[in-house]
C-alpha cells in the first residue's frame, strides 16, 4: 500500500513538474506526422494512402531490381576489364563483392519466397518496431528518460525534500525502488504511445493496417545467407514485444545509471553528468573505435568497445536496420542482438546494484 | 522511565570536522525541550542523526525505543519534523504538498489537511503554489506537514526562521497549546534564547559538539548570586568604590552611565550605602534576574544568533524589580 503510494507520489511529481517536457515530445511527433503527411499530399498529389503492396510483390520486385543490378555491373566489369577488389567503389567495395551481395540477396528473397516467410519490415507493425523501438526514435527518448531519471533523488536533493523523505516510516530500499519503478511506468507508456502513433503513420505511408498476426523470420548470423538452418521465425506479436522489450531494457540501463548518479549528486550535477555520458560517450567511443581500426588495420580490435553501455543501448537496431538494403539479409542477427541484450542486462544490473549499495548508505548532511 | 529521545555518547564527524562528541541527554514525554546552541554548535547535526539522515560515528539515538539509523522505519512512526530550510515542493499548491507527504504515512486524510491548514493559518492561501509563497508562509506549511499523522513527537529545526515578529509569536502560541492540550512533546532547536525562554521546559545547550549544561530551564537560569544595574552620576569612581567591596564585581553597563555588579550574597544596601555615601549620586540600582543570555554567554562565550567566538558582552539588564 505504502509502496504504491511512493509511485503515485512520483508519478505526481514527474507530471506537476515536467509536463512541459512530455507536451514538447507530443508536439514533436505532431509536427514530423503533420510534415509527413503535407510531403506525401504534395509529392504523391493525394491525400488518401496509397494502395497496399503485399511483400511478395516487394521481394520479387526487389529480386528483379538485383538482376537487373547484376546484369549492369558485370557490364561494368566487362568495360573496366578488371573485376578485381578494390574497384571503383572503394576498398571492400568491389563490383565483384557487390555482384556476390547482390546474388546472396536474390537467393534469401526467393528462400523467404518459397517458404512463405515475410521479411522483417513487409508490415506496418513490424516495420513500426524496426523503427520506434530502435534506431533515432529510441535514441532520443533513452536520453529523455536519462535526464527525467537523474533527476529523482538528485532534485529531491536539491529541494531538500530528501530529508522529509528519509525521515518518515519507510526504508531506502522502499524510495529507490518507488523512483526506479514510477521512471520505468512512465518511460514505457511515453514509448508505447508513441509506437502507436508512429505505427499509425507507417500504416498510412503503407497504405494499409496490414497484418498482425502471421510470421515472420530474421537471421541468426545476419552475414551468412538466410537458410533453414539460419533463421528464427516468429509470430508478429512476438516480434513486437521482443522489439519493446529490448527498447525498454535500454531504457531500464539507462535509468539505472541516471540513478546511480543521481544518488550521490545534486540536480544540475546529475542532469549535466548524464547527458554528457548518454551524447558524449558514444562519440568518443567512435572516436576510439576509429583510431585502433585505423592504427591497427583491424576493426575486430576495437571489438571490446561494443561492450560498452552505451554502444548497446538500442538494441533492436541490430537485428535489422530499417532502411536496410535487403529485407531478408539485412541487420546483424539474433545472435548479435542476443550478445546486446546480455551486455546490458549485465550493466543494468551493475547500475542497480551500484546505486543500491550507494544510496542505503547515503550520508545527507544537507 | 526512559524519554521518548534517547541519545547516548552520540559522536559524528565530517572528516577532521569533530561535529559532535559523545553528547548524551533525553526528552521526556510531553515536555517541550530546548535545544540550544551556536551556529555550528551540531544542533542539526545531531537532529539528522535522529531522523535517520546520518548515521553517527559512535554511540546510539533512539526514538520510541528504537534506534534511528538500523530501525528506522519505527522510530519515524513516532515523530514528524521541520528542518531549517522549509523542504516542500514548490511546483504544488500547499494543499497537494501536504497530500503528498501524508501519502507517506500510508493515507491521506482530508480532514486532517484541511485542520492543519486552520492550524497554522494557511487556509486561504492553501491552493497557491508554494513557490508563490513568502518564507514565513513556507515555515508554517512545513510545521504542518510535520504534524501530519499527529505524532508523539515534534522535532522543528530552527522552526522561526524567516517568521516575522507576529509569525514567532503566533508560533510560540501553536506550540504551547499542542503541548498543554494534545499532549506532544515538542523537540525545539534554536540558537534564539528569547524563543527557547518562553517556550520550553527544559534545555541542553549545545557548543562546539559538546553539551554544557543540561536541565530544567528554571535551575539553570536560577544560578547562585545577584546581579544589579545601578545608575550613577560617576561611573569610575562608582566602579572603584563598588570594587572596595568584599564579594563584589563590576563591569560597565549597557546603558549609559551604569554599571553592572555581581556578588554571591545580597549587597544591594551595602553598595547604596557605599556610593551615596562617596558623594555618587545613584539614580537607580536594579536587581537583575539572570537570564538564559547569561547562561548562554558564559557556557559558550558567543553572543546569541551570533556565529563569532568574540568575549561576551555584559549582560543586559532585564528589570525585574526596582528599588529606590
Amino acid at each position: 500500500m505504502l509502496f504504491i503510494s511512493l509511485i503515485r507520489n512520483e508519478f505526481e511529481k514527474t507530471w506537476r513538474s515536467r509536463w512541459i517536457v512530455f507536451a514538447v515530445m507530443a508536439g514533436i511527433l505532431v509536427l514530423i506526422a503533420g510534415g509527413l503527411y503535407t510531403y506525401y499530399v504534395i509529392s504523391q498529389h493525394r491525400w488518401t494512402p496509397p494502395p497496399a503492396v503485399a511483400w511478395q510483390t516487394t521481394l520479387r520486385e526487389e529480386i528483379t531490381a538485383n538482376q537487373s543490378s547484376i546484369a549492369q555491373l558485370e557490364k561494368f566489369k566487362q568495360q573496366q576489364g578488371s573485376g578485381s577488389s578494390g574497384g571503383p567503389f572503394g576498398r571492400g567495395f568491389g563490383v565483384d563483392e557487390q555482384i556476390a551481395r547482390n546474388q546472396q540477396s536474390i537467393l534469401d528473397d526467393q528462400y523467404l519466397l518459397d517458404h512463405d516467410i515475410a521479411p522483417l519490415q513487409s508490415f506496418p507493425l513490424t516495420l513500426t518496431a524496426l523503427f520506434a523501438l530502435g534506431g533515432i526514435v529510441m535514441f532520443l527518448l533513452i536520453r529523455i528518460f536519462g535526464w527525467l531519471a537523474s533527476e529523482q533523488i538528485a532534485g529531491e536533493r536539491s529541494d531538500r525534500t530528501i530529508a522529509i523523505l528519509l525521515s518518515r516510516p519507510m526504508s531506502r530500499d522502499q524510495l529507490l525502488l518507488a523512483k526506479a519503478v514510477a521512471s520505468f511506468l512512465i518511460s514505457l507508456v511515453v514509448v508505447v504511445v508513441t509506437f502507436l502513433i508512429l505505427f499509425a503513420m507507417v500504416s498510412f505511408i503503407e497504405g494499409s493496417v496490414g497484418p498482425v498476426t502471421g510470421q515472420v523470420a530474421i537471421a541468426i548470423d545476419g552475414n551468412k545467407p538466410v537458410g533453414a538452418s539460419n533463421l528464427v521465425v516468429m509470430s508478429i506479436p512476438e516480434f513486437v514485444l521482443m522489439c519493446l522489450g529490448a527498447a525498454m531494457l535500454g531504457v531500464l540501463c539507462v535509468q539505472a545509471m541516471s540513478l546511480l548518479i543521481s544518488v550521490v549528486t545534486g540536480r544540475w550535477a546529475a542532469i549535466g553528468i548524464t547527458l554528457a555520458v548518454l551524447f558524449g560517450a558514444p562519440l568518443v567511443s567512435a572516436i576510439v573505435s576509429a583510431t585502433i581500426t585505423l592504427i591497427s588495420g583491424n576493426p575486430n580490435n576495437a571489438h571490446f568497445l561494443n561492450y560498452l553501455f552505451v554502444n548497446v543501448l538500442a538494441p533492436v537496431s541490430a537485428i535489422a536496420p530499417v532502411f536496410g538494403n535487403g529485407p531478408a539479409s539485412a541487420g546483424t542477427g539474433m545472435n548479435a542482438f542476443g550478445v546486446q541484450i546480455a551486455t546490458l542486462a549485465a550493466w543494468t544490473l551493475g547500475f542497480f546494484t551500484a546505486a543500491w549499495l550507494l544510496f542505503h548508505r547515503k550520508q545527507e548532511a544537507g | 522511565m526512559a524519554g521518548i529521545v534517547e541519545v547516548d555518547r552520540l559522536s559524528k564527524s565530517f572528516g577532521r570536522v569533530r561535529a559532535v562528541h559523545e553528547i548524551s541527554f533525553s526528552v521526556a514525554e510531553g515536555e517541550v525541550f530546548g535545544f540550544l546552541g551556536p551556529n555550528g554548535a551540531g544542533k542539526t547535526t545531531t537532529i539528522r542523526i535522529l531522523l535517520g539522515l546520518l548515521h553517527a560515528d559512535g554511540g546510539t539515538a533512539k526514538i520510541g525505543g528504537h534506534d534511528c539509523w538500523t530501525d528506522h522505519a519505527k522510530a519515524a512512526q513516532q515523530f514528524g519534523a521541520t528542518l531549517e530550510q522549509p523542504a516542500l515542493y514548490g511546483f504544488l499548491s500547499g494543499r497537494d504538498n501536504l497530500r503528498l507527504f501524508a501519502r507517506l504515512l500510508g493515507t491521506v486524510d482530508e480532514s486532517q489537511i484541511t485542520e492543519l491548514l486552520a492550524t497554522v493559518g494557511m487556509t486561504e492561501r492553501a491552493d497557491d503554489k508554494v513557490k508563490r509563497y513568502s518564507m514565513g508562509m513556507r515555515q508554517r506549511l512545513a510545521l504542518a506537514q510535520g504534524m501530519l499523522g499527529k505524532p508523539r513527537l515534534l522535532i522543528l529545526d530552527e522552526p522561526t526562521n524567516g517568521l516575522d515578529p507576529n509569525g514567532i509569536h503566533g508560533l510560540r502560541i501553536l506550540l504551547r497549546k499542542l503541548a498543554n492540550e494534545q499532549g506532544l512533546t515538542i523537540f525545539f532547536s534554536s540558537h534564539l534564547l528569547s524563543e527557547v525562554e518562553e517556550l520550553c521546559d527544559r534545555v541542553v545547550v549545545l557548543h562546539r559538539g559538546e553539551v554544557k549544561a543540561a536541565g530544567p530551564l528554571s535551575e539553570l537560569m536560577n544560578v547562585k548570586g545577584f546581579h544589579y544595574r545601578i545608575d550613577v552620576s560617576d561611573v569610575d569612581k562608582a566602579t572603584e568604590i563598588v570594587k572596595s567591596i568584599d564579594g563584589a564585581s563590576v563591569e560597565p553597563g549597557t546603558i549609559k552611565d551604569s554599571i553592572i555588579v555581581s556578588s554571591e550574597s545580597d549587597l544591594a544596601r551595602r553598595i547604596n550605602h557605599a556610593l551615596v555615601a562617596a558623594g555618587i549620586g545613584v539614580d537607580q540600582l536594579v536587581r537583575t534576574q539572570r537570564g538564559l543570555e547569561d547562561v548562554y554567554i558564559e557556557l559558550t562565550g558567543v553572543a546569541p544568533g551570533s556565529p563569532l567566538s568574540a568575549p561576551p558582552p555584559p549582560p543586559p539588564a532585564s528589570p525585574t524589580m526596582v528599588k529606590k
